[in-house]
């Protein structure tokens, strides 16, 4: 077997093979995590891990992928031993640390498949491991695992099969060589013997014990194996019965007289030589679990095909507000158009939202990885932390939760490594010496909100500030600056504590990078934190990048769109209302309280004739918990676009910052930029 | 006569067997993910043979194959075993299983199999 049957493993195969691995690892990887937490191994956790290991051996031997077979068959060992000896006692996190070990091997030699690199990982080390562990567990240096049952075997068969007078006894010698490859030769010898027993009256074969001798395969496949036995029947319908077994390579059937001595004889000295050395364990049949519930009516579906579907679903109601707002229907008496239009709207609706809930997955995919984080850090950077995670059950789109695994990992490391104090720090402080971190995610109007909150020292705003200063990247003076622009300066690209650079945390990458990877799926982030209480990361991010609901606006021959979630309200401006700051700027006074505005047209260098604040109208947007007032023509009206990435060519020159988030095609087929209102409000505010 | 259940809780040992069987005109006609499943689609759709994974939740092989020979004592049905399993194939020859494979294998292995039994 050490040729490569898989030569040409076909690329879905592959595809599926680290799919599913994958999802089993997460799934082992969870297991584990809660064993640890409550110091208790469930047997249906036990029965699970064992499961999980056996699928992954298979899978990845089918693969060729041998060093995670056999890492995995041995793993399987382990678990096979401590369920069929539930007296044996396991120190939990120690048997943890071992299968977490392979679940990182694992979790490597796939990423390594993934990327087209030869999995080559070296796995004897954990091989070596596995295999000492099972022998402490066991109490026993030489124990083999051995899966049967230890049944004395009958001497020889005797056939219910009578013989009657008159009849004759034929007798037969069989000699059979199994295919190369067939495996399990002692099982194919076993089923033949198995064949022929309701027609023989005693049968002796070489090597006697099929089963129980795990040397038996090997013999036979060197040997070749032999049968001896009597029958009533003919020579064909021997032949054919012996030729039931599938894998024979070659078989020589003949009549003798006499059996052979020598196969008669150590048919027997083998029965008297019996004495097993090994430990054998019992195959104890699977706990029977009461559930008849079945994940059959789950298929897993590749995503780039549902990224296809939401596209064309997006082309659809594109395309449909094309035919039912199309000009040459002005004017026309359409009733039954518009009937039918109505309809088409209701269905096209329909299909959106379904192929958007396809594509939603719960959020704790990602949140589930950060107990394993924070597990790891705990220990090695001896501090005690508590991870506690609410609302993992929050929806949101699939390519979001893909963007968004690195920048919380970040985060709580951060948190980790910077946020919670030492030991010592924290007695001395008067605090509980166990760390808490609190990851959570909810729904607000349309979002996402995440928030990592820790009780660890805070941030402290004066270093802050002079590290800012330090680097040049304060540009106003500090005294004008907001508690939350303060915390905001740690996101600037060339901020970064060097000095307290880790293992863990400033690897290089730091927070301006978490807050790219943020803003690449729409999302926004705010630090709030009090100084020796704690700090609160919160993450904002779209329930999805697709469709957005947006408001149509003109300026001058441009239209913009506004997400309607921004909006708070639109007016007309009374002059009445408008203020002047000491610089000139334009404020506006609305029920006591006061909002600059923000032109549009000179934002983006638009022309129109709308100069004059009160022929226009006035949107007031909010974002981050800040207000601004846009300046615009008119409002054109609401209504559902689906968002598309701005082309290459002009994310060169428009970032986010600039306030254009996206652009989508309008139902007249013009296109119109959607408003970042938050790259909008930070200009201005 | 071509009809074939298969029977794994590895979808990807499903997916490799469909890659494999389906070119050469045989027909996939369910797919169970435990014993239990497969014996319920193999009342339903009567398949020729049955290829059965022995490692499974809900109900093993060995258990969904007795269950099957009640249903049909006719029944073809093939085990796919894992290597070291040799006692539960064993179980399962006695209980009435046609033969078996053991994973890894190869199209060539599978296809044989099949061939011999329908």
């Amino acid at each position: 077997m050490e040729e490569n049957k898989f030569s040409i493993a076909s690329e879905p195969m592959l595809e599926m093979f680290t799919f599913e691995t994958v999802n089993l690892i997460e799934q082992l990887e969870e297991i584990l995590l809660r064993a640890e937490k409550d110091s208790e191994l469930s047997g249906e956790d036990i029965n699970e891990i064992f499961r999980v290991m056996h699928t992954i051996k298979g899978s990845a031997a089918m693969m060729m992928f041998k060093n995670i077979s056999k890492i995995a068959h041995e793993v399987e060992d382990v678990f096979y031993y401590i369920r069929e000896n539930k007296q044996v006692s396991v120190d939990i996190s120690n048997l943890s640390d071992k299968v977490l070990e392979v679940v990182d091997f694992i979790k490597e030699e796939i990423e390594k498949i993934k990327s087209g690199v030869k999995a080559d990982g070296n796995e004897e080390k954990i091989v070596e491991e596995m295999k000492s562990y099972l022998a402490e567990i066991s109490g026993n240096l030489d124990i083999e695992i051995k899966r049967e049952p230890a049944k004395t075997k009958q001497k020889f068969y005797i056939s219910p099969y009578d013989l009657k007078k008159g009849d004759s006894i034929h007798r037969y010698s069989v000699k059979v060589f199994f295919e190369e490859d067939s495996q399990m030769e002692n099982i194919r010898a076993y089923t033949i013997v198995h064949n022929l027993k309701p027609i023989c009256k005693e049968i002796f074969h070489i090597p006697k014990n099929l089963i129980e001798d795990s040397e038996s395969a090997k013999y036979i496949i060197e040997n070749g194996f032999d049968i001896n036995f009597s029958s009533l029947e003919e020579y064909e319908k021997v032949k054919e019965i012996v030729e039931q077994e599938i894998f024979i390579k070659t078989l020589e059937l003949k009549e003798i007289e006499e059996y052979e001595e020598e196969i008669v004889t150590q048919s027997i000295s083998q029965e008297l030589n019996k004495v097993q050395n090994k430990i054998c364990i019992p195959e104890v049949v699977p706990l029977e679990k009461e559930t008849t519930t079945t994940k059959q009516n789950i298929i897993s579906v590749n995503i780039a095909r549902l990224d296809k579907l939401m596209d064309i679903v997006g082309e659809i109601v594109i395309t449909e507000s094309m035919v039912i707002k199309n000009k040459d229907l002005i004017g026309l008496e359409l009733d039954n158009f518009n009937k039918a239009a109505m309809q088409l709207r209701k269905l096209t609706d329909e299909l959106q939202d379904t192929v958007m809930s396809i594509r939603m997955v719960p959020i704790s995919l990602i949140f589930n990885k950060m107990h394993r984080i924070v597990r790891d850090m705990s220990r090695n950077l001896d501090k005690n932390v508590e991870l506690e995670v609410i609302g993992d059950e929050t929806e949101v789109d699939k390519n979001i939760i893909d963007n968004l695994s690195d920048p919380l990992m970040h985060l709580i490391r951060n948190c980790m490594d910077h946020g919670i104090e030492e030991k010592e720090e924290r007695s001395s402080t008067g605090k509980d010496l166990k760390g808490k971190i609190t990851l959570e995610a909810k729904n607000i109007s349309g979002d996402v909100l995440i928030k990592i909150t820790d009780d660890g020292r805070g941030l402290d705003k004066r270093k802050i500030i002079n590290k800012a200063k330090q680097n040049g990247l304060l540009t106003k003076d500090e005294s004008e600056l907001t508690e939350r622009e303060i915390y905001g300066l740690i996101f600037l690209p060339g901020f970064s504590t060097k000095d307290e650079v880790t293992e863990y945390s400033g690897r290089g990458v730091g927070m301006d990078v978490v807050k790219k990877n943020i803003e690449k799926v729409g999302g926004s982030v705010f630090v709030e934190s009090v100084i020796g209480i704690g700090t609160t990361i919160n993450i904002k991010i779209p329930l999805t990048l697709a469709i957005v609901d947006g408001m149509e606006i003109s300026v001058g021959n441009s239209v913009y769109t506004i997400p309607i979630t921004t909006i708070k309200e639109s007016f007309k401006l009374n002059k009445k209302d408008l203020i002047l700051d000491t610089n000139g700027n334009e404020m506006v006074m609305v029920r006591g309280n006061c909002y600059p505005i923000v032109r549009l047209h000179k934002l983006f260098g638009v022309t129109t004739q709308k100069i004059d604040l009160e022929d226009g109208i006035i949107v007031m947007v909010e974002a981050d918990d800040q207000t601004a007032c846009l300046y615009a023509d008119l409002l054109l009206g609401e209504q559902q676009v689906v968002v598309k990435p701005l082309p290459p060519y002009l994310t060169r020159y428009i970032t986010k910052e600039s306030g254009i988030g996206g652009c989508t095609i309008l139902g007249d087929g013009n296109i119109s930029l959607i408003l970042d209102i938050t790259g909008i409000i930070n200009q201005v505010v | 006569m071509k009809n074939i259940l298969l029977v794994d809780d590895a979808q990807f040992v499903r997916y490799t067997l469909k890659l494999m069987l389906e070119p050469k005109g045989f027909k996939i006609v369910g797919e169970a993910g435990n014993g239990l499943v497969a014996i319920q689609l193999f009342k339903d759709l009567e398949p020729d043979m049955v290829l059965m994974d022995i490692t499974m939740p809900e109900m093993d092989g060995v258990g969904a194959l007795k269950e099957i020979m009640k249903v049909n004592s006719n029944a073809k049905v093939v085990m796919i075993s894992a290597m070291g399993k040799e006692d539960v194939v064993r179980e399962a020859i006695m209980a009435g299983a046609k033969g078996f494979i053991v994973k890894p294998f190869t199209e060539e292995t599978v296809i044989k199999v099949i061939e011999k039994m329908i």
